[in-house]
């Protein structure tokens, strides 16, 4: 699979997830690309259910950074 | 017609060509023969204690039929007495009251020196002067030129001494052998410089004859290294030019030296915060005359431009020289093929596939021609297909939306440092 197809997955999945209302908290980056924590509180049980995408595409990385960035202008 | 005059630190000239402190300007003869074809000014060759030369000084790198794509010297200061200089300069600013004569000048880091030699060459009336602290061979080995040009301490040092007697503005010339030239150029502006001038020559050394294993150039038989210019130095000279230009404690007028070939390479150089350029290599390949071509040219272009006046230019390119920590990580250029101007030499696919990202694919169209094309969502724009293509015209980088909003590196590192910052460590 190409770079671009990569990225298009990286890309649904994290969209998928914020669609769904998850945040991202945390982020790892090191030799293995970025490990990206989402995070999103369930209203029934108030436990938070959190996910791990692993991104190994540079595009992933430029993509997750941008709706990161966004998410921080939403909380400010 | 355009007013080509500049205003360096005071030094005022009818155009911003300058010869540089070289072999061009090492008698009046010569500097008179440059200002009848149109220079602007002169860089006296650099005034010291007469030195003693070697034979032979010069060599060049060709490359690929390209003769003097880069220029290689070992040739020191003047060798003639400073009264004989003084009085040539003396008939050249007589003759030629309205161009820039400034006297390149380089003595031992002693400030009884400094001021007996400002002094002296003052006295017979210069428009300004230059002080070398870059030329890296020779001199250098007796602790001038490069080698008090690479200690900051001395750079500042030196040009307060000059600063204590001068009349003239001070031009301090700064060497590129050095890790950071911002560092040296703050030195100069602490000193009390009235400008800097850059950049003196590269170390070098020229080439290796295959067949005598003499060092290029050799002086029988042995060999040492030299300074080198030329059009090949033009991208590391531009460089440092920028960057000084861009830093806000560089509050100075700069000088443009390094490969400068034509009114289009000043031009780079003036948009790039140099007032005016020095030009060396291109008149020794090509002759005093050259100077006509880049009036013209500049004249022209600011007429076309509708700017009247050359100094109209200086640094407007200053603010778009950034670090890259803040370009746009999201602004996105891919590379099209224009089959009907592509001549099918299969330069830019070999390119791409062996030492880039393999996104350019060599296919058959409906006639069974053999067409190029690039699959624009694996190609990262990095421009080397057109960069080796032959054909002018035949690729094209165009700007494809990436649909994001601008995002540097360096904004993308704080908003990470945040997250991780706001991580809970309770649900951690």
């Amino acid at each position: 699979m190409s770079d671009y197809q990569t990225f298009l997955q990286e890309r649904d999945q994290i969209d998928y997830f914020t669609q769904k209302g998850y945040r991202i908290k945390n982020i790892t980056e090191n030799l293995s690309g970025a490990f990206v924590e989402f995070e999103r509180e369930s209203k029934e049980s108030k436990e938070f259910n959190k996910e791990t995408l692993h991104i190994l595409t540079a595009d992933g990385r430029k993509y997750f950074s941008v709706v990161l960035i966004n998410q921080q202008k939403e909380g400010a | 017609m355009a007013d080509l005059r500049i205003n360096l630190a005071g030094i005022e000239s009818p155009n911003p060509f300058w010869l540089a402190s070289a072999p061009p300007t090492n008698s009046g003869y010569q500097v008179q023969r440059a200002f009848e074809a149109g220079w602007g000014g002169a860089v006296w060759k650099t005034l010291g204690d007469p030195i003693l030369n070697v034979s032979s000084r010069f060599a060049a790198v060709s490359f690929n039929g390209q003769k003097v794509a880069g220029f290689n010297n070992i040739e020191l200061i003047t060798d003639r007495p400073l009264e004989v200089n003084l009085k040539e300069i003396y008939e050249t600013k007589k003759k030629f009251p309205n161009h820039a004569i400034i006297a390149s000048l380089m003595v031992e880091p002693k400030q009884e020196k400094w001021h007996e030699i400002v002094k002296k060459v003052e006295a017979i009336g210069v428009d300004g002067l230059e002080l070398n602290f870059g030329c890296p061979h020779g001199m250098a080995e007796r602790g001038m030129g490069a080698a008090s040009g690479q200690v900051p301490e001395l750079v500042e040092k030196q040009t307060y001494w000059v600063k204590e007697v001068a009349k003239t503005p001070v031009i301090v010339k700064l060497t590129p052998n050095i890790t950071d030239i911002t560092v040296t150029a703050e030195a100069a502006v602490n000193g009390g410089a009235d400008a800097i001038s850059m950049i003196n020559t590269i170390n070098s050394l020229a080439g290796v004859d295959i067949h005598s294993w003499d060092t290029i150039p050799h002086v029988g038989g042995k060999g040492a290294h030299g300074g080198y210019c030329g059009p090949a130095v033009k991208p590391i000279a531009l460089h440092m030019v920028g960057d000084c230009a861009r830093n806000p404690r560089i509050n100075i007028p700069i000088s443009g030296i390094g490969g400068i070939s034509n009114w289009q390479n000043a031009v780079e150089y003036m948009l790039m915060g140099a007032t005016g350029v020095q030009v060396c290599t291109a008149a020794m390949h090509h002759g005093f005359r050259i100077v006509e071509d880049m009036i013209d040219g500049l004249n022209n272009y600011l007429d076309e431009k509708g700017i009247a006046s050359a100094m109209d230019i200086v640094g407007k390119s200053v603010r778009k020289y950034s670090d890259w920590g803040d370009l746009d990580l999201n602004y996105k250029i891919v590379a099209q093929i224009n089959n009907d101007v592509c001549i099918n030499c299969n330069k830019c696919h070999i390119a791409c596939e062996d030492t880039s990202h393999q996104c350019i694919d060599m296919l058959m169209d409906e006639h069974g021609n053999n067409i190029l094309r690039v699959r624009e969502e694996d190609c990262v724009g990095c421009n080397l297909c057109s960069i080796v293509c032959p054909v002018d015209g035949a690729i094209d980088m165009v700007e494809m939306p990436s649909g994001l909003p601008v995002m540097t590196w360096n904004e993308r590192q704080a908003a990470l440092g945040a997250v991780s910052c706001s991580v809970d460590p309770i649900s951690k």
